[in-house]
């Protein structure tokens, strides 16, 4: 199987669109957002500074872009193309080739995570001890694992045409809805109940208490894994559909 | 135990299987065996079940019915132990990587590998080792299927259409690289629509129609079987029809007005012995039957046998 984590993180790093949009867009919109007001203004409610608070929002983001994106797409391609088919006609086993996707998307995804902390400290002068900076890249990279079983949960789910609208309006609906483009607490309080709930909020709150010296809150790791027993359940489900059909 | 390995000695044993989807019985009651070395067409009209019996064999789709072995064991235990190798007419393949690095993952997969390079010479694809597998022709892209099922030394080769999209130089040296297979004693298993390449390529031909394997035998078997020929002429003047259906080799013959229309399992012999009758036939015409006809044909035969 690492024979094909290996190819498979080859191709994922010659794609220049895709480290794009997982590596620098989310710095660049890091840069773009953190810079609308002044360093030193608090996020109501946080105690944190906007580029701080910011920071962690959008190394988020940028995780959640390299496990997500990739991933759904590629697997309904090659399922439909019959690359997955060819693939069971060799030793590897049936989860190898799934595997292998989220453990090639967990190695794109760090330095999604890295680079804007690099931005935000060099940049935004965040600064925070070192304790807090490798807390917060344990926690954002393993909690980008609830995203990369949505990812192959919704690449065994849709095919076709139907792949990237449905990969977009989760990933944006998440993003934007969770509060990693502007927090939540700007939202008006109706939109802030739904927001409180959703993998993505809990998926910041993660590294936004790490940055305030707190443990993260029990709550939202408790939203962060029943999420990802949903996904990956369905993930899961729907794989063994799919190869009884075949 | 050893009773079931004696019996099932041969490379591939299908036992009464059966897959259905909906109403529809893909296949239907197969029974066959493959023995080690043969090349072997599998040969039938489009939707005659093909696909799905090679997706049984390798254990792509499971019967809802009746058992299927190779090597005596499941189609996966076969796979992962390394003896089978296969080329899917849907394989679709990895893309933007480059054809070397598909190959070596498949090399790498193998238990018992072969180098390389020397199944991208064997596939005649190291002149595009480098290029991108999404910028290949279909003919190329059909060599690299080809390379990935031949990354190893597998006892059996199973191709499902393996020629298609390739033309005619394509396909000849196509088939020179699997000969070279055979000769290395592998069986060799391939889907085909062309009567002409099971004829060219295969010890042994099975006839597979609506799931149900027709007919079993050498090419010329089936040819002979199916009435390979047909022959049609026109005779002038009022035709006397007995001596024509006491024709040598004949299998069907149908007169209408002046036009004699005939086929025979030997068309010189039915020829030579028709101007032995002193006519003289017109526009005489000698064609070789299509396939969809000599299924038509063998299919006849069959009902008539039954009946």
């Amino acid at each position: 199987m690492n024979s094909l984590i290996k190819l498979e993180l080859t191709r994922a790093l010659r794609n220049r669109k895709f480290l794009f949009f997982s590596v620098i867009y989310p710095s660049a919109l890091f840069l773009l957002i953190s810079s609308t007001n002044g360093s030193t203004a608090k996020v109501p409610g946080s105690g944190l500074t906007l580029p701080t608070y910011m920071m962690v929002s959008m190394a988020s983001f940028g995780a959640l872009t390299a496990v997500l994106m990739g991933n759904s797409e590629r697997i309904a391609k090659e399922r439909e193309n019959g690359w997955v088919r060819q693939l069971r006609l060799t030793t590897l086993p049936g989860r190898g080739y799934v595997l292998a996707k989220t453990a090639s998307a967990a190695v794109v995804s760090l330095p999604s995570i890295v680079v804007v902390f690099v931005v935000a400290a060099a940049l935004k002068d965040v600064r925070l001890d070192a304790w807090q900076w490798l807390a917060l890249t344990g926690a954002i990279w393993a909690g980008s694992l609830v995203f990369a079983a949505l990812g192959v949960a919704i690449g065994y789910l849709a095919t076709g045409d139907a792949v990237r609208p449905i990969t977009m309006i989760t990933y944006f609906g998440l993003s934007i809805l969770g509060g990693l483009w502007w927090p939540s607490a700007v939202f008006p309080a109706w939109l802030q109940d739904i927001a409180k709930w959703l993998p993505t909020h809990a998926y910041s709150a993660l590294g936004q208490a790490i940055e305030q010296s707190q443990a993260p809150h029990a709550k939202d790791i408790a939203i962060l894994v029943v999420f990802f027993a949903l996904f990956a359940g369905g993930a899961a489900w729907l794989y063994r559909k799919d190869t009884l059909k075949a | 135990m050893t009773t079931t390995v004696a019996a099932t000695g041969s490379v591939v044993g299908f036992e009464q299987v059966t897959k259905t989807y909906g109403d529809v019985r893909a296949v239907d009651g197969l029974t066959l065996a493959l023995h080690p070395g043969e090349t072997v067409a599998l040969l039938g009209p489009n939707g005659a079940g093909k696909s799905t019996t090679l997706d049984l064999l390798l254990g792509l789709k499971h019967a809802d019915s009746g058992s299927v072995r190779v090597f005596g064991t499941s189609p996966r235990e076969a796979i992962v132990a390394g003896r089978v190798g296969a080329m899917l007419q849907s394989g679709g393949l990895m893309e933007e990587v480059t054809v070397a690095e598909l190959v070596g993952l498949a090399c790498h997969l193998h238990p018992k590998p072969h180098k390389v390079t020397d199944v991208l010479a064997r596939a005649g694809i190291s002149g595009i080792a480098d290029r991108k597998v999404n910028k290949l022709s279909g003919g190329q892209a059909q060599r690299v299927r080809f390379a990935l099922a031949t990354a190893g030394a597998s006892d059996l080769i199973v191709l499902d259409e393996p020629t298609t999209g390739m033309d005619v130089s394509a396909r000849q040296a196509f088939w020179a690289t699997m000969r070279e297979q055979a000769d290395q004693g592998r069986t060799v298993l391939f889907a085909t629509h062309y009567l002409e390449e099971a004829d060219a390529i295969a010890d042994r031909v099975l006839v597979l129609h609506r799931g149900r394997l027709l007919a079993d035998g050498t090419a010329a078997e089936i040819k002979a079987k199916a009435g390979a020929r047909r022959v049609s002429f026109e005779l002038e003047g009022s035709i006397d029809d007995a001596p024509l259906r006491a024709l040598p080799f004949l299998t069907s013959i149908d007169i209408s007005g002046q036009t004699v229309r005939m086929q025979t399992s030997d068309a010189d012999a039915t020829v030579h012995a028709l101007y032995g009758l002193g006519v003289y036939p017109r526009n005489l015409e000698v064609a070789g039957l299509g396939l969809e006809q000599a299924f038509v044909a063998i299919t006849e035969a069959e009902e008539a046998k039954q009946s």
